[in-house]
């Protein structure tokens, strides 16, 4: 039951509770009194019509006088609310990324506008904080990159040199090696950094979004060779998307290459890409151990990764779900996951159709 | 060959230095860009290696005056920051390439050998690399007598290693000219194509052309 529900309610109890009062101490003033009073000077016949006369107007008036008061106390709860909905709704609007953004106040002064001010400094604290963090991460990630740049170039030029120990030099390219890595997280958590602060501009344009699935589709084969995985393109639509090549490229080549990396030998991977109502649908299925449904909420987190055990043969590094979702949302899209443990695990993509695409559709 | 590094972190620049060298070009150093607009004024360099966050003038700003004096030296573009709006503005401002921090050296040796040789590409629409032979008109590829078959991505792949034969190219280099992703994927789709070309030009064929260098890139030469 809402507020003004419960407050109607309780004012038309109120009132017809005060109405019979005011009723019951009028019938015995007027009539029980006055039946007394004749009775004892004339001793005669009294007219009982009064009684009646009185009965009927507290039932008939009262009952209208409810009525007014149940609908006057619907409107003024309705006036005295309506803050506090406007307040609900504007808070309603409120999320991660636009904390920024104040309450108007209702200029009344009242209880509600402290409230309205206490929750805008809630948010302007929670911004800065949260801006606190993107900016750390920004800085942390562009401050790694001078020593990564250094780390690398010096150890690269210790490759080079010939008088190099066959042991010595190994270890180096090992070294390398892990450095790369190391440079790599940085760049995805760099682009995650600049996405989450609005930093990056995709260079919208209009893509045919069956030539980079076929483009993405010879790529995943060629990646599935060596572990004997066969991939397969189910359907493939003619489809136009607005969206930036590249980054929808690195979204798709981050799928397949999960989808190879996370299969079982001699296993496969599907892919299709069709029309779904106003959206381009992109389904990827491959193969494999799955993903349990306790982390599967999750494997969208930064740095999340599955199952322990698998780490140590499968190299990534835990961020290509969260940019593959950052990618997607850029464009306006969604993206699911669905698995079944020890059998198959489904990615899919919707993405917006571009706007000469949904007319001739 | 004569090429200037303008770089703040010394470390950087003393090792850019050293691999520069290696490949037998000259190389001067300078620390901000106000030392650089003056020593390119006073003499003429083969390319630049320009980092563009400097203390004072930034690289942008050292770049576009260059532009303004006509000076058309090359300019490779150094950056940590590595936004893709800052390569187009780059490349806008007149740079000839761009290539973010950290970079690998054997990737920006390669690209400056691009850069100071510019206009010194082959032009011949038939490439030869010893008996390998590759038709950029039919796209036919050939091994002495024997006709190999490609894919279009390994005609690209083989196309771009030929033209640049003899040079060492590095896989973001190769990422970029044929696959067109100026992202790193993460993947090792590379290794795995160079690995399929392989087979195909190489194994059935001596001597070997196409050879690795770990960790850095591949090339083709016909000196084993």
């Amino acid at each position: 039951m809402t507020i003004r529900t419960r407050l109607t309610v309780w004012y038309a109890a109120i009132f017809s509770v005060s109405l019979l009062v005011i009723g019951v101490s009028m019938y015995s003033e007027l009539v029980v009194e006055q039946r007394a009073k004749i009775a004892r000077h004339l001793g005669g016949s009294v007219d009982e019509d009064a009684g009646t006369d009185i009965t009927q107007i507290i039932f008939f008036y009262g009952g209208a006088a409810v009525a007014v008061g149940a609908l006057g106390g619907w409107w003024l709860t309705r006036r005295a609310l309506a803050p506090v909905m406007a307040l609900t709704a504007a808070v309603e609007k409120i999320h991660e990324n636009n904390l920024g953004g104040k309450i108007p106040y209702s200029g009344n002064g009242d209880e509600l506008d402290r409230l309205t001010e206490v929750f805008n400094a809630m948010t302007t604290r929670l911004n800065e904080s949260f801006h606190r963090i993107r900016e750390f991460t920004l800085h942390a990630s562009h401050e790694l990159k001078t020593p990564l740049t250094i780390l690398c170039g010096e150890t690269e030029t210790e490759l080079r040199d010939e008088s190099l120990a066959p042991a010595q030099h190994d270890r180096a390219a090992s070294q390398l090696d892990e450095l790369r890595r190391l440079a790599r997280i940085v760049d995805s958590l760099t682009l995650l950094a600049k996405a989450d602060a609005g930093q990056i501009v995709l260079a919208t344009e209009t893509v045919r979004l069956d030539e980079l699935v076929r483009d993405n589709f010879a790529d995943a084969q060629i990646l599935a060779e060596p572990l004997d995985i066969k991939v397969k393109l189910e359907k493939c639509e003619e489809i136009f998307v607005r969206g930036d090549r590249h980054r929808l490229r690195q979204l798709l080549l981050n799928l397949a290459d999960n989808a190879v990396k996370y299969n079982q030998a001699q296993g496969s991977v599907t892919m299709s890409l069709r029309r779904s109502g106003e959206m381009a649908e992109f389904t990827i299925i491959n193969t494999g151990a799955g993903i349990s449904p306790e982390i599967l909420p999750r494997v969208f987190d930064r740095f999340f990764r599955g199952d322990p055990a698998h780490n140590s043969t499968t190299d990534g590094c835990g961020l290509g779900l969260s940019i593959a979702q950052w990618i997607v949302s850029a464009h306006g899209g969604t993206i699911r996951i669905a698995s079944e443990p020890s059998k198959l695990t489904m990615v899919t993509v919707h993405l917006p159709l571009s706007a000469p695409e949904t007319k001739s559709a | 060959m004569r090429v200037l590094v303008v770089e703040d972190e010394r470390k950087t620049a003393s090792f850019v230095r050293k691999a520069l060298q290696a490949e037998g070009f000259a190389v001067d150093v300078c620390h901000n860009g106000d030392d650089a607009l003056a020593a390119t004024t006073a003499t003429p360099f083969d390319g630049l290696i320009l980092d563009i966050m400097l203390p004072g003038r930034d690289g942008l700003s050292v770049l576009c005056q260059l532009r303004e004096r006509k000076n058309t030296t090359p300019v490779l573009l150094l950056s940590a920051r590595g936004e893709v709006n800052e390569r187009v503005e780059g490349l806008n401002a007149g740079a000839d390439d761009y290539l973010p921090k950290p970079f690998e050296l054997a990737e920006l040796v390669a690209r400056v050998r691009a850069l100071t040789r510019r206009g010194g590409d082959n032009k011949s629409t038939v490439l030869r690399v010893a008996d390998l032979t590759l038709d950029t008109l039919t796209h036919k590829a050939q091994r002495g007598d024997a006709t190999i078959e490609l894919t279009a991505r390994e005609y690209r792949l083989l196309e771009f290693l030929m033209r640049s034969a003899g040079r060492l190219c590095g896989r973001m280099m190769i990422l970029e000219k044929v696959w067109d992703y100026n992202f790193d994927p993460g993947t090792n789709l590379v290794d795995v194509y160079i690995r399929r070309l392989r087979e195909k030009i190489d194994a059935n064929f001596e001597p070997k052309l196409l050879q690795t260098v770990r960790g850095t890139g591949y090339f083709l030469k016909e000196q084993p």
